[in-house]
């Protein structure tokens, strides 16, 4: 007699082969930026705004942090929210629209060839953005039940546009200047529309779910994130507001105030949902996404330092922005990303692979799928080599730049090869099987 | 014919992936009730919206296929009452941690 269908919702996972591109591209690109950084240490220093900085940049926030996270928005909100994503093909051609525009974009940078070619890389992003944006809110529509988590990633998706739109007009103003005021005061307000609007806004929603899922916390308070939430929101509009109206200075102070209250009601709730934990022991994605916190914790005292303090030299300012760079990127989103990835490409590859063989056959672990000692190696090398960054911008040493971006480049190689290990096991486990 | 028992036996084969623990120690399995037709099986998970709720399911669905071969097999899915800390077993505790 046959089973009867499970009366459970189904068919709300989005397709493994989608998915897996925006995952693979993204480490990927993390090798592509430790490279690049590495060839080029000897022009990281002085003013933010030069062609190859600029290039890495863009690599590090659209081809790293931004493509993990659009392929996590498409696996985690069919899942989180409980609806079938609006249109598989849209999120398939946003890939390819995404990464050619992500590639024009670096290479006009890195060669400053600006003009048509870089305002038309910067379109095509906007586009893959756009495109994003109208699935997400199409998918979005079909809710009937919110929580904080989609809250926080509905409203990043707006940030994401408003990021999009800037960065494309910044392109254009670079080739056909039309802007009336100094390029890099939009700049700053791109950089944090992106940085706090779109990549903390997604952290903190995903955080929101994911951390007490895999820590199995439970029962903890939840109203510091719905002071993140109001706190940052206001924080970022007014800070962006007065950006744009150059208004009174003590009302900006005010926003960036209300900003750094946001991120520490965030770390509140963090620790809450850790002291609650029932899990006590961390693994190895979580020992990476615990220190990325803590850098979380530094490149928000750095950024509050920066709006605040004043610096008596132009050069010693610029050595504290490319801290704060350094914190933000390496520090907090790129090692969040590498922790999380521990925790989500096994898994992805278990669901495609295994879902169906257990409880049928033998089926792996998730930790089981990649060398915890290679992540647990990986990760002392990429925190030294973020030390070791921070004290040579610090001391102006470059020779030990080099020092830090090698090792950030080594820790990237031994990552790459874990998740690719992951995308292999499938195979390799089944065949043991059949031999066994 | 698997009594309740058997069936419960053969369900601590069923292992979380991620933190590789039986769904019976975990204490997710609320019930299982057995007739001459069907053997019907209500569960829960630890966290409302977890990914793995359709291969948990399914697993259970697999599982209790191997050991009952002709009865009708209903895995229901429920969110009350929530999972809490006090339906694991010592067993699970040790696996955390505790």
């Amino acid at each position: 007699m046959a089973s009867t269908p499970l009366n459970i919702a189904s068919g709300m996972t989005p397709s493994f082969s989608m998915v897996r591109k925006y995952f693979v591209a993204a480490a990927a690109s993390f090798l592509v930026l430790c490279i690049g950084l590495t060839a080029s240490y000897s022009d990281i220093h002085g003013h933010h705004f030069q062609p190859r900085l600029l290039a890495l940049t863009h690599i590090a926030t659209l081809g790293w942090i931004t493509m993990i996270i659009f392929g996590a928005m498409y696996q985690l909100i069919p899942v989180v929210l409980e609806v079938k994503l609006y249109s598989e093909l849209l999120a398939e051609l946003q890939f390819w629209i995404f990464t050619a525009g992500v590639v024009g974009l670096a290479y006009g940078f890195w060669r400053f060839s600006v003009g048509m070619h870089l305002a038309a890389a910067a379109g095509l992003v906007l586009l893959a953005m756009i495109v994003f944006v109208f699935n997400v809110l199409a998918t979005m529509a079909k809710v009937t039940q919110w929580n904080i988590t989609g809250l926080f990633l509905l409203t990043s998706v707006v940030y994401l546009l408003l990021t999009g739109i800037s960065g494309f007009l910044l392109s254009i103003n670079l080739g056909f200047p039309f802007i009336g005021r100094i390029h890099l005061d939009y700049l700053k307000m791109h950089a944090h529309l992106g940085f706090i609007g779109w990549v903390t806004m997604v952290v903190m929603g995903v955080s929101l779910k994911l951390i007490p899922m895999f820590g199995l916390s439970h029962d903890f308070p939840t109203a510091p994130s719905k002071y993140a939430y109001a706190f940052l929101n206001l924080g970022l509009m007014g800070t962006m507001v007065e950006w744009l109206l150059t208004g009174a200075h003590w009302l900006l102070d005010f926003y960036v105030c209300l900003i750094l209250l946001g991120i520490a009601s965030f770390l509140l709730q963090l620790f809450l949902i850790y002291r609650h934990r029932l899990r006590k022991a961390l693994d190895v994605g979580m020992e990476h996404s615990a220190a990325a916190f803590l850098f979380f914790f530094f490149a928000a005292a750095a950024g509050g330092f920066l709006a605040f303090a004043t610096f008596g030299d132009a050069e010693a300012k610029e050595a504290f922005v490319l801290e704060y760079g350094v914190l933000a990127l390496l520090g907090f989103a790129s090692l969040l990303i590498v922790g999380q990835m521990y925790k989500i490409v096994p898994f992805l590859v278990w669901f495609h692979n295994f879902s169906d063989k257990a409880g049928r056959e033998p089926v792996p672990m998730l930790k089981d799928m990649y060398s915890e000692r290679g992540a647990e190696i990986e990760l002392v090398i990429l925190l030294l080599g973020i030390l070791v960054l921070l004290a040579a911008i610090w001391f102006g040493l470059q020779g030990l730049l080099l020092g830090g971006f090698g090792l950030l480049l080594l820790g990237s190689l031994i990552f790459a090869y874990n998740i690719a290990a992951v995308f292999r096991i499938g195979k390799t486990y089944g065949d043991q099987r059949g031999n066994s | 014919m698997a009594t309740k028992e058997e069936i419960l036996e053969a369900l601590k084969t069923v292992v979380d992936p991620e933190l590789g623990i039986n769904v019976v120690d975990l204490g997710l399995i609320y019930g299982v009730e057995v007739d001459d037709k069907s053997v019907r099986v209500t569960m829960t998970l630890t966290t409302h919206g977890c990914p793995l709720h359709e291969s948990m399911a399914a697993a259970v669905q697999n599982v209790i296929r191997m050991v009952e071969l002709t009865k009708e097999i209903h895995v229901d899915l429920v969110w009350e009452p929530a999972w809490n800390p006090t339906l694991m077993t010592d067993n699970a505790r040790r696996l955390l941690g505790w």
